[in-house]
């Protein structure tokens, strides 16, 4: 009575399965190769633009001619050397300090040798920026400020993430309802930057109310005790984090709202709720988990752009992040630092994209590798 | 009026009608008709009647932009409209009544197992353990004939039919003494269409269910019906037993509709209906089909009531 006998399906099954090693290798390699050129060509794009194709190298001669003359002048200002001695001083010390930056090798070539330092992590030094213990090591740097960024960002948007995925599933629940309207009419609010509500909180909390502070991390001079300490943070934290969680909040709640309202129309979620599921078991088995790959992609990108740090609030609120810090790197042409954070953030990139690639193919069964007959 | 007890399906006055931009859509307005137990009633009629909507109508699967949803279901003697939507996700959906969708390859969720989809409404309504649920959900599989080893499988990984006969043993999973079918072939070929109705024949034989059919394959459903109710601009206007139907439609929309299949032996042409269905925003007053109906007379502008033939009713002053 079945004309669709499942014989022949199941045998191409199993001689793909004999060789799907093989397909997710080539798979893998493919992958891998297509992220490294990426990783190259992304890395060596910020050396050319940090570098302004070689222009800082200008700057930084005319930097050097500039204050070795100052340093030969005060040096024999009580000698008697003629004129010509004191030139040749000068450009031997030029010729010296241009040698120990490498400034005598042509940028084309040098470009490449910080390529090659880039992709193996070997950040070097920083030329003109220092970090708060005296390092100049870009990696010192950066590694310094983390902390700051990740603490004031990771709250921040950890917290707009999950509050607005959750908001937004029950709001989806209730379509035009008067808390959804007012979600849609207030998202506008979101065209305006974090540190633009940062002002406005400064103006009210700090220096009309008095009772938080105007910026910075912590209290001068900091709390002794570790409770004192914290406690002294938080209260540090709670301007900049609340605008950072404003200024996206709507936007947010409405985006995955209607994600959420396009997915729930679906028939089988209809077909769920015949088959007389609660509705938590049909937010969970019928809408959250059929789009369990878009929430982890954004998830994901999320957790990478922590890394950037947010510059202008940062910058506004006086906080010590990785996004002031490279804010300043590109106002003094400090290439090592922008090149620095910016090849972590390729690596981190590449690699989340190359994860997700396993883990849809782990949450979605209908993710498999290519090649295949289906 | 009273419920008659009689009946496995008692809708009274059920009516459905959505908000739009355009206006008020009255998709379901004033519909009426009764099942016995262990029968099979087609609702038939052209896309755009209110077919899909009285399916959603009777299992209370409700779009977000209803404006007035009414009237009264018994199933058996239990009136359905005055449950609160948990009372009624308890002790209806799925025990007393079940679906099989219009589209199973959408109706199916794509990444559980159709298994574990076959086997969750034992395993929500009656507490029944994991492995018990599978063991009914592979004895259904059996029964509608899809090989037991496709429960580890997705919907996506089945063909069409398949996947149409996985929707079926979902909905008797449960073994509910109705199903409601909204189009079950209307996707499939016809080699599938008729293995499909070949089973539900046997389904109803064995199982003593009772089905309410709604298609407009007028043709393939005559296989399956033991009543007819032919539903036009939202309500139902002829309701027969299916042998005196298929010989002679009374209403003159059925009559039209019957003419418009195609017949293997004789030289009849296949009629048409001119004209369309009217809006269901503004229905016209009087009989609705009046517009396009060959037979129309005078007494057509005014609403025309319901006449009861023995077990038969049709709404048509033809008939007073």
């Amino acid at each position: 009575m079945t004309s669709e006998t499942p014989s022949k399906e199941n045998l191409q099954i199993k001689s793909t399965a004999a060789d799907t090693f093989k397909r997710l290798m080539r798979f893998m390699s493919f992958r891998v190769l297509m992220l490294v050129v990426t990783i190259v060509v992304a890395v060596y794009s910020t050396i050319m633009i940090a570098n302004m194709g070689g222009y800082v190298d200008t700057i930084m001669r005319n930097d050097i001619r500039e204050s070795t003359i100052m340093k030969v002048a005060a040096m024999t200002a009580n000698k008697p050397i003629s004129g010509d001695a004191r030139r040749q001083m000068q450009e031997e010390m030029i010729a010296l300090e241009e040698k120990r930056l490498g400034l005598d090798t042509p940028f084309i070539i040098r470009s490449f040798r910080y390529l090659g330092n880039a992709l193996t992590l070997n950040l070097g030094r920083a030329i003109y920026m220092v970090s708060d213990h005296g390092s100049k090591a870009v990696r010192a740097i950066i590694l310094e400020r983390l902390p700051a960024t990740l603490l004031l960002m990771g709250t921040a948007e950890l917290f707009l993430f999950f509050t607005s995925v959750f908001l937004a599933l029950m709001l989806s629940r209730s379509y035009g309802s008067f808390w959804d309207k007012l979600v849609i009419t207030l998202s506008p609010t979101s065209a305006a930057p974090p540190w633009f509500y940062g002002i406005f909180f400064i103006l009210i909390f700090a220096a009309v109310l008095k009772i938080l502070p105007f910026g910075g991390m912590v209290s001068s001079p900091p709390p002794e005790t570790t409770i004192g300490y914290s406690l002294d943070l938080l209260k540090h934290m709670i301007l900049p984090a609340s605008s950072l969680v404003i200024s996206a909040f709507f936007i947010s709640l409405y985006n995955w709202r209607t994600f959420f309202l396009i997915y729930s129309s679906e028939d089988y979620v209809d077909m769920a709720k015949a088959k007389g599921l609660t509705s938590r078991d049909i937010e969970r088995r019928y809408i959250l988990r059929p789009t369990l790959p878009t929430i982890i992609t954004n998830f994901a990108l999320l957790i990478i752009s922590l890394w950037t740090g947010a510059t202008i609030t940062e910058t506004v609120f006086l906080w010590p992040g990785l996004g002031r810090t490279i804010f300043r790197a590109i106002g003094f042409y400090d290439t090592p630092v922008i090149v620095g954070t910016t090849i972590i953030y390729a690596y981190l990139l590449a690699i989340t994209v190359f994860l997700l690639d396993f883990v849809y193919a782990i949450v979605d069964p209908r993710v498999k590798v290519g090649g295949g007959n289906k | 009026m009273a419920n008659n007890a009689q009946y496995l399906l008692d809708i009274q006055e059920l009516k459905l009608h959505f908000r739009t931009t355009k206006g008020v859509v009255q998709a379901v307005d004033g519909v009426n008709f009764q099942l016995k137990p262990n029968q099979a009633v087609v609702v038939v009629g052209e896309s755009g009647c209110g077919k899909t909507s009285l399916a959603k109508a009777i299992l209370r699967l409700l779009p977000r932009n209803v404006f007035h949803y009414g009237g009264k279901v018994y199933l058996n003697d239990l009136e359905t409209m005055g449950l609160s939507d948990e009372e009624y996700r308890k002790q209806v959906r799925w025990i007393k009544m079940s679906l099989v969708p219009q589209a199973a390859m959408n109706s199916l969720n794509p990444v559980l197992r159709v298994g574990d989809q076959v086997a969750e409404p034992m395993m929500i309504h009656y507490g029944v353990k994991k492995d018990e649920a599978m063991q009914q959900a592979i004895k259904m599989f059996q029964h509608v004939g899809v090989p037991v080893d496709f429960i580890n499988r997705y919907a996506f990984e089945l063909s069409g039919g398949m996947r149409q006969r996985v929707a079926i043993a979902m909905s008797l999973v449960t073994a509910p003494a109705l199903v409601m079918l909204d189009e079950p072939t209307s996707a499939l070929d016809v080699l599938t269409q008729a293995n499909i109705f070949n089973l539900l024949k046997r389904i109803k034989s064995e199982m003593a269910t009772s089905f309410v059919l709604i298609t407009h394959d007028i043709a393939t459903s005559s296989e399956l019906a033991d009543r007819v109710a032919v539903m036009y601009a939202g309500q139902i206007v002829e309701v027969a037993d299916a042998f005196t139907f298929f010989k002679q439609p009374r209403h003159p929309y059925s009559a039209k509709l019957m003419a418009s299949v195609p017949k293997l032996r004789g030289n009849d042409e296949p009629d048409f209906i001119t004209g369309q269905p009217p809006s269901l925003i503004n229905p016209p007053t009087g009989c609705r089909f009046a517009a396009r109906c060959p037979k129309r007379f005078g007494k057509c502008n005014e609403e025309p009531p319901t006449v009861t033939l023995g077990e038969d009713k049709v709404k048509c002053w033809l008939h007073v």
